[in-house]
């Protein structure tokens, strides 16, 4: 315990090396370890165990639940890591076998790193525990495995991908209240976790139906035409959007978004797509004399989607020009989808509140005005007046009119008049609101007496028809007259491997007993279709025995990096898969590294444990918004992202020379200069960084800040764990159950690092955080949003940030940290690589499989290659080609 | 509309045929197994509504405390029931403000967070045929039910849709069957390429297929019963009209059928727990022939305009009376005991908005029926030292009235068990 280089307690503390596991302990002296680790023996490691660990961790002695010795004892009772070859025999124990190889990885680091035994025990000289980590090391090398990942169902993510690109669907939305995976440490994806119940295989036969359906959909029969009619008051009219006078419905503005300035029938709705026939009874009112004639735009409008849109996203129908003061019928031919009614607008109405020509507005105040010299001072008096406050709408209106009719309405000045008119301006959607009441009541305006739809009269291919029809073209792929075939083709991709002729024969009599049986073509695959996707062999992959062959390869590939099933391009090339050159390439060419890609949002998304994001809510005095949480989730994608599209090296991870973020976080949390022409604050934009300052790279990042975080002060001790877990990959066991968690004191009497130390008072816990809250304590200076602060919120008192790590060593803040880790890129890389092959096999790392990935980033950093050359080795390495 | 309304829906209250199969046996196939004895529970089922625009304080809560309250204008509408429900005022939970906030109405202290009927739900709902059912007239323009993972339910806006979930048409009967029937039928195919699998796999890996058989011969098995009880699907006289009144100004139609339909929902024990959001965008309604003089939303902007409050009013007292004629529906729709649904139904009436002029999400207009609580007064929050009762502390007494052992709902603590049992 006496090196205070930061050097000696991080390599003691945070990982081992490719060159040996055992070396850089906390000893220091790393050639004697090696020379007298070769003397030790198996008798020697008995030894150990039985003085110094044994007296409390026999079965049932009151110790930790440590159970390593039942799990690994010879015939003799002698602690001996041969069980672990024993039991590895025997596959009914594969899940034992793997809880002994944690077990023992487990005892070797606590030995390791002085752990245990604890305190007040008998200790071990560090010569002996040096021997014993060697020997340990080298016997765990020997009896390690690698592989073993059982079957891995579809997550609910991969299985809706899967549908869609099997399918060739635009979008699949799985049904509300499909269930949810639960993840199992931190990820979605791996095999223990994905469970499968009763109640998600119900699920799936909900999805299997909901797909056929829509490769074959049920026969649709033309409804009986009716005839519909609308009357004024059953168009609809929201905000001030039109007015019914007299026996017509008044259309008045011209804005954008329909609930201004259009109508529609409230009760008629196209049952099935189909063209109809469609006659609009329209009149004009008080037309201007000479002007050009009335032009009314019909479309056609989704009943149930949002009344805001903007009628320039609707279709166009048919355009009308109306000129007559009496009632004229207009008919004409239209095609409405299913769900769909027809919407009015009049397109050349003078009055406008949007895209405001502003003096548009502020024209038709003075032409009023220059009509009646009252107008504008009886609009002052509304809005001025004592007779009540101004109201927008028809009770504004009103009460302008009232004043109007008053003899006695006092005079307003020139200026009065100026003010009004630049208030008018200021504010169109309130003024033109209000006003279109006088154009409802004295025109212009346009009049709507009825509108009739009679249909339908002919069906027609709406949207949905028309990709149902293109999927199910794809599916039958010009091969009507032989299902064989088909049902062929579906199965081997379905399957995601060649199917034999017994399966093929299956599903064919399945589908010709149906036909049999008096059914119809379309309904015969319907049910093959929904009875394949309840398959295991569709529900699951990682099948079957114990070697990859090429097309689980090509599987396990695809999931990997597009969570989806092989591509056409993959499937071309899955018989020289073997070659690790094709591997490599395909692999290659499937890691696109664009932020926005599957493989991005979901590996940091889970990695790093910043999914949740959405559901903290920082304190409004933190000042992070809604979108500055999107944002924050998106740097962390767009720098990933980079990383592997640049093949940037592993030291960027921790101390970068750039970040992406929007200029709002830059200026409100990184403090970085934001040059005012900017482009919008909001979007994402690549920022130069200085290196080795408080900002960039995975620690201080603000989402990652965020997440470890509650949204209303920082939780040290997550902050330190997300440290040693999620970046540097090492496994930290749950606190004990007994434990309650520390109360925070909100009222300022002590800082968190008070809080903490009472956490190294007590003997169980001080065992794993003395590891834990130091890297906690460092990262303090970030605020729960990843703001730098110098001051503890609660007590005001100054952030003191230095910390004593567990062996002694003492750093100053979390530039120190990053320098020292920028200087070791191997840390932060096994994280890294360690949770790629976790996240690309599905199984959690056997000793001997972090062994390998040690040596894969070991070549990776003394190569001085890039992060997007290592995931290409790790997909090359045994790890991930072993099932 | 009014009168267009009742000459088009064919509905009466007691509109159920008698194609609907007896309560007893119902309840004999969907009753849970409760370690809790039927007795002890004073209530069985959760309804909530919830006005987005919330309602216009002065118009909802009584000026006097007590038992001896005077109606106010809103309660006139819904006087008969007077012994039947408790109006509180000065209640809620203390969350942020603003219409993004607006979920706080179940969801408590924190938005997004497990709401209350999810919490019954959860507890009550799984033998039934839904666990519970989200709804809303008019657009659903916020979230109300949050699951305990925080995701927000979506709710149905079609009553077309709502009815076709609880009631088979004989096309559907027809379809529903021949789907069973067949997948049924081809549900060994699948068997055998599992047990194909099964041979040609290791030991290990049969664990993760066993669950795969458990899985997929519990689905077999329950098509078997779905199919023996076709006969038995769920029918009823009751008539929609013949189009979904989604159109913003027909909401008021839309809020009233799905009254209906919640009404028939709980009395064939489809579901022990609703949820109907009431919306309110810029619609301009027409009243008993009357079209108001501006858009919900607007008048809810009152601006303490005596004639935008005065319309205000107009359209919650609508709301007040479609409430009112559901209450009386499942007063007089009886269980299998006879009783009255509504004395083993709580129905919560309430909103996440306090006051919609000014944004407030503070004193939230709240009101209990049913459920067999100590009802007819108004139940006024008292300041006792800095430490009033929160919204969620009635909430607390409200599960633990369905049998549910809890003691606490977001940031409360606290019951009201004196006040109301």
């Amino acid at each position: 315990m006496r090196g205070f280089s930061v050097v000696a307690l991080l390599s003691s503390l945070l990982m081992y090396n490719a060159q040996g596991y055992a070396q850089g302990t906390l000893s220091g002296s790393q050639s004697a370890s090696r020379s007298v680790g070769a003397g030790f023996t198996a008798e020697h490691a008995k030894d150990f165990l039985v003085d110094f660990c044994i007296d409390c961790h026999e079965d049932d002695s009151g110790g930790e639940a440590v159970s390593f010795f039942s799990l690994a004892t010879n015939e003799k009772g002698m602690p001996s890591l041969e069980g672990l070859e024993t039991k590895r025999e025997g596959t009914e124990h594969q899940g034992e076998v793997r809880d002994a190889d944690q077990t023992w990885t487990r005892v070797l680091e606590v030995i390791r790193d002085r752990e245990m035994p604890p305190v007040d025990a008998d200790k071990p000289d560090a010569m002996t525990v040096s021997q014993m980590v060697t020997w340990m090391d080298r016997s765990l090398r020997v009896q390690s495995f690698m592989g073993g990942t059982p079957p891995r169902r579809l997550s609910r993510g991969e299985y809706q991908l899967t549908l869609e690109k099997l399918f060739g669907f635009q979008t699949f939305d799985l049904p509300d209240g499909f269930p949810v995976d639960r993840p199992q440490d931190g990820f979605d994806n791996l095999a223990e976790g994905l469970q499968l119940s009763p109640a998600l295989m119900e699920a799936y036969a909900d999805c299997a139906r909901l797909v056929a359906d829509q490769v074959f959909p049920p026969k649709r029969v033309l409804p009986e035409s009716e005839t519909r009619i609308a009357k004024p008051e059953d168009l609809v009219i929201s905000y001030s959007s039109s007015k019914v006078v007299g026996d017509a419905m008044r259309l008045g503005m011209k804005c954008d978004p329909i609930q201004r300035s259009c109508t529609w029938p409230s009760r008629i709705e196209s049952k099935t797509s189909a063209n109809y026939k469609i006659v609009l009874n329209l009149s004009t009112f008080n037309r201007v004399a000479e002007s050009e004639p009335m032009l009314v735009k019909v479309f056609a409008r989704d009943v149930s989607s949002a009344d805001g849109v903007s009628h320039r996203t609707l279709r166009l129908l048919q355009e009308i020009q109306v000129v007559n003061e009496d009632e004229e019928s207009f008919s004409f031919d239209a095609t409405l989808y299913e769900g769909q009614t027809i919407v009015l607008h009049w397109a050349n109405a003078s009055l406008d509140s949007d895209r405001v020509d502003k003096n548009e507005l502020k024209g038709f105040f003075e032409s009023k005005q220059r009509d009646n010299p009252k107008y504008l001072a009886a609009w002052h008096a509304m809005l001025e007046g004592d007779q009540g406050q101004g109201f927008r709408g028809g009770i504004g209106w009103d009460r302008v009119s009232k004043l109007l009719a008053q003899d006695d309405l006092p005079s307003i000045t020139p200026q009065q008049e100026q003010a009004l008119l630049k208030k008018i301006i200021g504010n169109p959607v309130l003024y033109a609101e209000t006003v279109v009441f006088d154009v409802f009541e004295n025109g212009p305006a346009l009049e709507i007496h009825e509108v009739q739809i009679h249909g339908p009269v002919n069906l027609v291919d709406g949207p949905t028809e028309a990709s149902n029809r293109r999927i199910q073209n794809r599916f039958l792929g010009g091969d009507d007259h032989e299902p064989s075939k088909v049902i062929e083709r579906f199965l081997t991709q379905a399957f995601r491997r060649p199917v034999d002729q017994d399966t093929v024969a299956r599903w064919l009599g399945v589908f010709e007993d149906h036909l049999a049986e008096g059914n119809s073509f379309s309904e015969s695959m319907h049910l093959v279709i929904r009875n394949i996707l309840l398959s295991p062999r569709f529900l699951y992959r990682c099948l079957g025995d114990a070697e990859l062959d090429s097309y689980d390869l090509a599987t396990r590939l695809a999931y990997f990096l597009t969570s989806g099933p092989p591509d056409e391009k993959l499937r071309k090339t899955i018989d020289r898969l073997g070659d690790p050159a094709v591997l490599r390439s395909q692999a290659n060419r499937l890691l696109t590294g664009a932020p926005s890609s599957v493989f991005v949002r979901q590996f940091t998304e889970q990695w790093l444990e910043i999914s949740h994001l959405n559901e903290i809510i920082p304190e409004q005095s933190l000042k992070f918004s809604r979108q500055d949480q999107r944002q924050a989730k998106l740097e962390v994608e767009h720098f990933f992202a980079e990383l592997l599209r640049e093949n940037h090296s592993a030291r960027q991870l921790v101390d970068p020379d750039f970040t992406w973020t929007s200029s709002r976080i830059a200026k409100n949390i990184y403090d970085i200069e934001v040059g005012s022409n900017q482009k919008k604050a909001n979007d994402l934009q690549r920022f130069s960084l200085e290196r080795g300052g408080r900002y960039g790279g995975l620690l201080g990042m603000s989402a990652v800040m965020m997440a470890t975080g509650n949204g209303v002060m920082t939780q040290p001790v997550n902050r330190g764990v997300w440290v040693l877990e999620r970046m540097l990959g090492m496994t930290i066991p749950p606190p004990p159950d007994d434990v309650p968690a520390i109360t925070p004191d909100t009222q300022g009497a002590n800082t968190p690092r008070d809080l903490l130390k009472l956490h190294t008072e007590d003997g169980s816990c001080a065992r794993c955080h003395r590891r834990i809250d130091p890297l906690g304590l460092v990262l303090e200076n970030f605020d729960p949003v990843g703001r730098w602060r110098e001051t503890w919120p609660e007590s005001g008192k100054e952030i003191d940030a230095a910390v004593v790590l567990f062996d002694g060593t003492k750093i100053r803040d979390v530039i120190e940290l990053k320098r020292w880790l920028a200087n070791h890129p191997e840390k932060a890389a096994f994280g890294l690589a360690k949770h790629l092959m976790v996240y690309a096999t599905g199984r959690p790392m056997s000793y001997l499989e972090q062994r390998v990935i040690e040596e894969v980033v070991r070549a990776n950093v003394d190569q001085d290659k890039g992060l997007r050359d290592l995931v290409l080795d790790l997909i090359c390495s045994q790890v991930f080609l072993t099932k | 509309m009014e009168c267009r309304w009742n000459r088009r829906v064919v509905l009466q209250a007691s509109g159920l045929s008698l194609a609907l199969p007896g309560l007893e046996s119902l309840e004999a196939s969907t009753s849970r197994d409760s370690d809790v004895s039927d007795d002890q529970v004073k209530a069985k089922r959760f309804v909530s509504i919830g006005t987005y625009l919330g309602f216009y304080q002065d118009a909802f809560f009584p000026k006097q405390s007590g038992s001896n309250y005077e109606m106010s204008e809103l309660l006139e509408e819904i006087k008969q029931h007077r012994r039947e429900f408790t109006v509180l005022s000065g209640f809620d939970h203390q969350a942020p403000n603003g219409h993004a906030s607006w979920n706080n109405f179940l969801c408590g202290k924190f938005p997004n967070a497990y709401s209350l009927d999810q919490q019954i739900a959860d507890h009550l709902g799984n033998s039934y045929r839904f666990p519970s059912l989200q709804l809303s007239a008019g657009k659903a323009s916020q979230t109300m039910s949050h699951t305990r993972e925080g995701t927000a339910l979506p709710m149905i806006q079609r009553p077309s849709v709502l009815y076709g979930k609880l009631f088979a048409t004989p096309a559907d009967q027809t379809r529903t069957e021949y789907l069973l029937r067949s997948g049924r039928s081809a549900i060994d195919s699948v068997l055998e390429e599992a047990k194909q699998l099964q041979r040609s796999i290791s030991n290990s890996d049969r664990t993760k297929l066993n669950e795969y058989f458990e899985s997929i011969r519990e689905v077999e098995r329950r098509m078997k019963v779905q199919l023996e009880h076709q006969d038995v699907a769920l029918t009823t006289d009751y008539q929609l009209p013949d189009y979904d009144p989604v159109a913003p100004t027909l909401q008021l139609e839309a809020e009233r059928l799905m009254y209906d339909l919640m009404a028939l929902a709980l009395e064939t024990n489809s579901t022990p727990v609703l949820s109907l959001f009431i919306g309110g965008l810029g619609q301009v309604f027409t009243i008993q022939g009357k079209t108001l003089q501006a858009g919900y939303h607007a008048l809810s902007h009152h601006g303490n305009d005596p004639e935008a409050i005065s319309d205000l009013i107009k359209v919650e007292r609508e709301h007040m009376k479609c409430f009112g004629r559901f209450l009386d529906q499942i007063k007089h729709k009886t269980d299998s005991r006879g009783q009255s649904l509504l004395d083993s139904t709580i129905v919560l009436l309430g909103t996440g908005m306090g006051d919609a002029s000014r944004h407030s999400n503070r004193n939230l207009p709240t009101l209990v029926a049913g459920g067999g609580f100590k009802h007819g007064s108004h139940l006024v929050n008292e300041e006792k030292q800095g430490h009033p009762h929160l919204l969620g502390d009635l909430y607390v007494t409200l599960m633990q009235q369905l049998g549910m052992q809890v003691d606490r709902f977001s940031n409360s603590d606290r019951n009201l068990n004196d006040r109301l049992t």
